[in-house]
């Protein structure tokens, strides 16, 4: 897997983005930054990148999951859903904990979770790991 | 219809205790299978405002209760079908709140006290006068109506600590995180370069002061609760202690070009408080007016006096406050989402709100989007004791 990836990276802490950021750019990797969900859905689909580290609670305390919502439900991001998501949280939610009466919360899980303070060497681990395992895309 | 029901409609509820909940007539469910006895239970009761309604067994009862719900049930022990403490039993099953008197026939005491036993809230032996059925219906109306309040507060309760929950990981959390990921990830650079270095390291600090600032005013907000802030109700002179803090400000407000006007009063401005909690209030007031204004804008304070009140205004030039966040806006840990980047722990004006109510006074504001708040603060004006009262305490 060339290292070359495009991380988007979708948070609203500026100090969260500014290291991850670093850690990702000293490895090799390609990062766009998003601030809040919808910018993160309009950068997307700007520069189509190869994974999605999204962080859940940003405005408000579910927001990550409308993201992975929006990515696999509205039509117009239909040529998104292959994009592996890995979520970062700092309180253990789980889709089932947040939505327990949603028989969808299978369809707005991510990939990955990583709590956070993110583990560098974790985070690095599971970005290999999904990109490793994406499916090729259809030409 | 036979001679004892009222001649004239029943007019509405002008008397306060012919309510469980205000506003509305409590409704009383009568169930007696001897009419005479329920015609004149609905007589008495509707005469004092109530909306009552009766039924001749207890199944007939038990079947309305769900559509009617009643805030209070007069049950007969002694029915035909379903015996009067199965009526008991079922009504609570239904509605555990629901506040039950029994009638009892013969006046037997144990009776009674087997049905207060299984939950019956009070008793009226027959035979009984107008005036002792009123009596025993308000009381159970006033107990229904004090369970009910005390629900309403566990369940506000209830909601704070679930805001508490979130406030605690998310706003305590979020600069944590910031700081722990800079320096893990500066742990594993070999040479780091000095002046990203630097920056970073001015970054952990500033998230650091985050937290500071908001345990500082979590303890403030803990103080005023406890009655530990606002000490005194003694004589402060207002000029001073906006002087003292409009200095305090001048280079965080010289910084964004504001400007900071002291209106008040030279000859002073005596009022009713605690000196620590007045500056800890106005504090409040005057960084958030400087923080949630606009480049080269204006926070001025100014007071408006009467021999009782002195209203001080705190005004700004900046965002201004939509009309929907106004009522929230003195709750703990609320923050207009446009605001968010601006620094702050969303507990300022709590602490504001809860200081001045403890010195007497309240706190109200006016705002217009994009052209600036004004926050009023009312509070008691200083009295000098007149000669008359000198005199007469020496």
């Amino acid at each position: 897997m060339p290292l070359s990836a495009k991380v988007l990276m979708i948070d609203d802490d500026a100090d969260c983005r500014a290291s991850v950021r670093h850690l990702l750019e000293s490895t090799g990797y390609t990062v766009v930054e998003a601030e809040c969900g919808k910018d993160g859905l309009r950068r997307m689909v700007e520069h189509r990148p190869d994974v999605i580290l999204l962080d859940v609670m940003m405005e408000c305390a579910s927001e990550g999951y409308s993201v992975t919502q929006a990515i696999k439900h509205q039509d117009c991001f239909s040529d998104y859903r292959g994009i592996p998501v890995i979520m970062l949280s700092s309180i253990q939610e789980s889709p089932d904990e947040l939505f327990p009466m949603s028989p969808e919360s299978e369809l707005i899980r991510p990939d990955r979770y990583i709590p956070k303070p993110v583990d560098a060497g974790l985070l690095l681990g599971a970005i290999e790991s999904v990109l490793a395992a994406r499916k090729p895309p259809a030409v | 219809m036979s001679q004892v029901a009222p001649s004239a409609p029943v007019p509405a509820p002008a008397n306060p205790d012919a309510t469980a909940v205000p506003g509305a007539p409590a409704t009383i469910i009568v169930i007696d299978d001897d009419r005479a006895m329920r015609l004149s239970c609905e007589k008495i009761l509707a005469k004092s405002g109530f909306r009552v309604q009766s039924f001749e067994s207890g199944s007939a009862g038990l079947e309305a209760v769900s559509g009617l719900k009643p805030d209070m049930a007069v049950v007969d022990l002694k029915m035909p079908g379903i015996s009067g403490m199965e009526v008991i039993a079922r009504l609570h099953e239904i509605d555990p709140q629901i506040v039950i008197v029994v009638i009892t026939g013969y006046a037997t005491i144990d009776t009674a006290v087997e049905a207060m036993k299984s939950g019956a809230y009070d008793f009226v032996p027959k035979p009984f006068s107008p005036d002792e059925l009123r009596l025993i219906v308000k009381r159970g109306l006033e107990h229904r109506r004090l369970v009910l309040e005390s629900q309403q507060a566990e369940m506000e309760r209830e909601l704070l600590r679930r805001r508490f929950v979130t406030f605690v990981s998310h706003q305590l959390q979020t600069p944590l995180v910031a700081i722990h990921q800079y320096l893990d990830v500066l742990r594993r650079l070999d040479n780091p370069d000095p002046a990203k270095l630097h920056e970073w390291l001015d970054r952990c600090l500033t998230r650091t002061d985050e937290i500071q600032a908001i345990i500082k005013d979590w303890l403030t907000l803990a103080k005023v609760e406890g009655g530990q802030l606002v000490h005194q109700r003694a004589k402060v002179d207002l000029t001073r202690t906006i002087a003292e803090i409009l200095k305090t400000y001048e280079v965080l407000a010289a910084a964004e070009r504001i400007t900071l006007e002291n209106r008040m009063p030279e000859e002073g401005c005596p009022v009713v408080g605690d000196q620590n909690g007045l500056s800890v209030l106005f504090d409040n007031l005057v960084v958030n007016a400087i923080k949630y204004n606009r480049p080269g804008g204006k926070v001025a304070v100014s007071v408006e006096r009467t021999p009782a009140e002195a209203v001080v205004s705190v005004a700004d030039t900046g965002i201004g406050i939509p009309e929907k966040y106004r009522k929230l806006l003195f709750g703990e840990f609320f923050r207009i989402q446009d605001a968010k980047k601006t620094p702050g722990t969303g507990l300022g004006l709590a602490i504001a709100k809860r200081v001045a109510s403890e010195m007497g006074g309240s706190i109200s504001v006016d705002s217009e989007v994009d052209v600036g708040s004004t926050f009023r603060v009312r509070l008691l004006a200083w009295r000098e004791p007149d000669e008359a009262q000198e005199t007469g305490r020496a």
